[in-house]
């Protein structure tokens, strides 16, 4: 093949044999989609066991009533790569939400106003928490647990522990789908063109960098490897839209996964391709190392703190959004679900290794289980052992295969779409310690 | 690098894909509402469904009693009915409350039995039953802040607190042995609850003028709900706060009586009392808990609110049938009104349980019966 005869085959040593070249593609493209594998084989065992596990239906109903600890996952993972933890994200969500909820009943503030009020107050708490984190230099730990406290305690002094209903705006976005326009195709226009969108992004965004690769010289894998990897995602990109497309009218890709969407490939951008992305993988990986190349640490820190406190209070209008209104048990163990979320999909627990994409996967793979549990009548404690088992397995195969010096699973989940910022870490435990 | 005959080939292969998914589009039916059944546009006026439906039951945490026997008697009553069931409790909280209840109208279920944890989170979920044809039984609990809610199956919340209320100022003649003023505290339950401000306002229909006329006092000066409620029914969070008032305001006087929402609080506030060495007064309750039963046969809580949970399920079980019948629903005796809708209620009576009328409410109880009779 053309390509392999022009750049140097960095990935299998030289006489290897046809055979174990395609099986360690093979297995090493499994790992990476590891996770992606086990959602959809998860997908597909309760849709033969309940049969309605892929009605376009549920599947919305899986995206609207899990986006808030997804958003929340979008925040936590880049606290968790600065190697810091959020305890606080449930309570802070819940002041917000009551925040808003009161801002529109009592105050008659007009509500998209409330809600960007909101998001003040969210970035506020969040550079509060930020404050004592980056400049005093209290382990985010420590911060975060007392703001979990700090801030249910004024969840219950501002709503006084009632629940306060919210105006049809915020409904909206916790409920609302994208709307139909155009002729009548069958399927909901707005969101076929999004699929679309999304598949030529793919195609985009994997050929070029490829021929980035060629031209500076950096290994590729053979060309089927692309191609496959192209069907595969370009497959599940267009499963996905026919599922969202077709459901019942008056619903389609809802306006929460929209938000979602937007904040994943903003965050995914940032993390990858910005500097200050960089420096947050490398004040998680290597602290000192960070101090001494010049990232300034404080600023980052600060910015995830602050940054996690703008996502809670997204995740809070969300979620009132949802519930149609704002209660005072709200956000209770929200912040152990994007916790669980983050790590399902790879992110290290000491820090530097982590991506947003490979975060809502893990989310997702959370609440495809709990769906699916939920729709066979398993008894919700049971379903709660099994998620605690889950996690505990997802985890340890995850450590397993670091120890082994094999990339983490989902860390380099995206390699076909963005560079991981901890890719020449990783490669060389790769031709290291061969298993 | 790759050629370009190769690009475009792949190029090519993508706008096929396209191509062909769009062609597809053409031969695609939309369905008119979710969960794949043939659903009626209209509740109440539906013509019914069959034998071996499923009938969804979606309940909050179990936090007593009789959460455990809802549990074990829909399955059975609703089988001896002739249906299937699902009974799914939401420990987590309302987001997993929410869950269960979409998953149920997936799953098909021709009519939603809600106990919900906050009745006024559920809108979006019961609107989605509403378009699905399903109807919607709020169970024990109204649900508010919706109209998207059939009928409502309840104990008169309002005559449990008045009972509450009475079953004190009796407990405090019998046994305060001294003449008013009287010492009283009172506690409540979740304010997220519906019902637990209707138990209080209840009870304070008939203490309010006690206390404005001098016979009842209240040393810690809670007397309003927002004071005296207890999050989530939670029986520590009620015993910090009586920990607390005790030592703040009973360190020489006497406690003379105790309004409790439910049994549950009411034996952690015993324990609370007990510890601080002084002896129980006067204690309500609710809900029958056998514990609690022990105790009152003992002489040690007063009184407790007998709501046998075997008669709500009846009734739900009782409006499930009409619903299959296809016939119009009667056996409800009056209307709640949640804010947004007024819903058909069937209201059951409680019963004011102390240890004189005990052995003989529970004669048929096999489990509170013996235990009426002092042989638990």
């Amino acid at each position: 093949m053309s390509t392999t005869s022009k750049v140097a085959p960095a990935t299998t040593p030289a006489p290897a044999s046809r055979a174990r070249q395609v099986g360690e593609l093979l297995s090493r493209n499994l790992r990476q989609f590891g996770m992606v594998i086990a959602l959809i084989l998860l997908l597909l065992f309760f849709q033969i066991k309940t049969g309605v596990a892929l009605n376009p239906g549920n599947i919305i109903n899986i995206i609207q009533g899990n986006a808030y600890v997804l958003i929340l996952a979008v925040g936590m993972v880049l606290v968790i790569i600065a190697g810091h933890i959020d305890l606080s994200v449930g309570s802070v969500a819940a002041f917000v939400g009551v925040v808003v909820a009161l801002l529109i009943q009592d105050w008659n503030v007009p509500v998209y106003l409330a809600m960007l009020l909101g998001l003040v107050v969210g970035a506020i708490v969040g550079a509060w928490q930020g404050f004592w984190v980056a400049v005093v230099g209290i382990p985010a730990f420590i911060v975060t647990l007392a703001g979990m406290l700090l801030f249910r305690g004024l969840n219950q002094v501002f709503g006084k522990s009632t629940t306060i209903p919210v105006p049809q705006e915020i409904i909206y976005f916790g409920t609302a789908s994208l709307p139909e326009v155009g002729p009548n195709t069958g399927f909901n226009n707005l969101t076929v063109l999004l699929g679309l969108l999304g598949l030529v992004a793919l195609v985009v965004l994997e050929l070029r960098k490829r021929r980035n690769a060629l031209r500076l010289g950096a290994p590729v894998g053979p060309t089927y490897a692309l191609v496959t990897r192209l069907v595969l995602l370009g497959a599940a990109i267009l499963v996905a839209t026919y599922l969202f497309a077709s459901a019942p009218i008056g619903r389609s890709f809802p306006i929460a996964g929209i938000i979602l969407l937007v904040l994943v490939v903003l965050y995914a951008f940032i993390a990858a391709r910005t500097p200050l992305g960089r420096h947050i993988y490398a004040v998680g990986g290597n602290r000192a190392a960070a101090v001494l190349t010049g990232v300034n640490v404080r600023r980052v820190n600060f910015f995830v703190m602050t940054n996690m406190g703008v996502l809670a209070a997204v995740a809070a209008i969300v979620f009132i959004g949802r519930s149609t209104s704002s209660g005072p048990a709200d956000g209770t163990g929200w912040e152990l679900d994007a916790i669980a979320a983050v790590f399902i999909g790879g992110a290290a627990v000491s820090g530097g290794i982590g991506t947003v994409v490979a975060s809502v996967i893990g989310g997702l793979v959370i609440a495809v289980l709990n769906n699916g549990l939920q729709l066979i009548g398993v008894q919700a404690d049971i379903t709660q052992v099994i998620k605690g088992l889950v996690l505990l397995l997802a985890v340890a195969l995850d450590v397993y295969n670091k120890r082994q010096g094999k990339p983490s699973i989902i860390a380099l989940l995206q390699r076909g779409f963005q560079r991981s910022s901890t890719t020449p870490e990783h490669e060389q435990p790769r031709s290291a310690t061969k298993v | 690098m790759m050629n370009v005959a190769r690009r475009k080939m792949l190029y090519a292969g993508f706008a096929g894909t396209v191509g062909v998914a769009l062609a597809l589009s053409g031969c695609s039916q939309r369905a008119g509402t979710d969960a794949g059944t043939a659903a009626s546009a209209s509740s109440g006026a539906s013509a019914g469904f069959k034998e071996g439906s499923l009938i969804g039951v979606a309940l909050p945490q179990k936090t007593s009693q009789n959460w455990e026997d809802a549990q074990r008697l829909f399955p059975e009553k609703l089988k001896a009915a002739g249906f299937t069931s699902q009974v799914q409790f939401a420990n987590s909280g309302v987001a997993e409350q929410q869950s269960q209840i979409s998953a149920l109208i997936t799953r098909g279920a021709k009519v939603l039995i809600v106990g919900p944890i906050d009745g006024s989170q559920l809108g979006t979920q019961l609107a989605q039953a509403k378009a699905a044809g399903i109807p919607v039984i709020s169970y024990d609990r109204m649900i508010t802040n919706t109209p998207d809610v059939d009928y409502l199956v309840t104990f008169q919340p309002d005559k449990v607190g008045q009972l509450q209320g009475q079953s004190l100022l009796q407990g405090l003649q019998e046994k305060a042995g001294h003449p008013a003023p009287y010492n009283v505290e009172l506690f409540a339950g979740s304010p997220d609850d519906n019902n637990a401000r209707i138990f209080f306002e209840g009870a304070m229909k008939v203490l309010q003028p006690k206390i404005d006329d001098g016979t009842l006092v209240v040393p810690s000066g809670q007397t309003t709900f927002q004071q005296v409620a207890t999050q989530g029914w939670d029986p520590k969070t009620a015993q910090n706060r009586m920990d607390s008032i005790l030592t703040a305001n009973y360190s020489g006087a006497t406690l003379d009586g105790v309004l409790s929402p439910n049994d549950t609080i009411a034996r952690s506030l015993i324990t609370s009392i007990g510890n601080a060495g002084k002896p129980i007064p006067p204690m309500t309750g609710q809900d029958s808990d056998p514990e609690s039963i022990k105790l009152i046969a003992d002489g040690v809580q007063y009184s407790t609110v007998d709501k046998p949970t075997v008669k709500q399920v009846d009734a739900s079980v009782d409006i499930v049938k009409e619903l299959a019948a296809g016939k119009k629903v009667d056996v409800t005796n009056g209307e709640s009104d949640n804010g947004k809708t007024k819903i058909p209620t069937d209201f059951l009576d409680p019963t004011l349980v102390t240890k004189d009328n005990a052995a003989q409410v529970y004669a048929d109880d096999p489990v509170r019966g013996p235990i009426a009779k002092g042989q638990g």
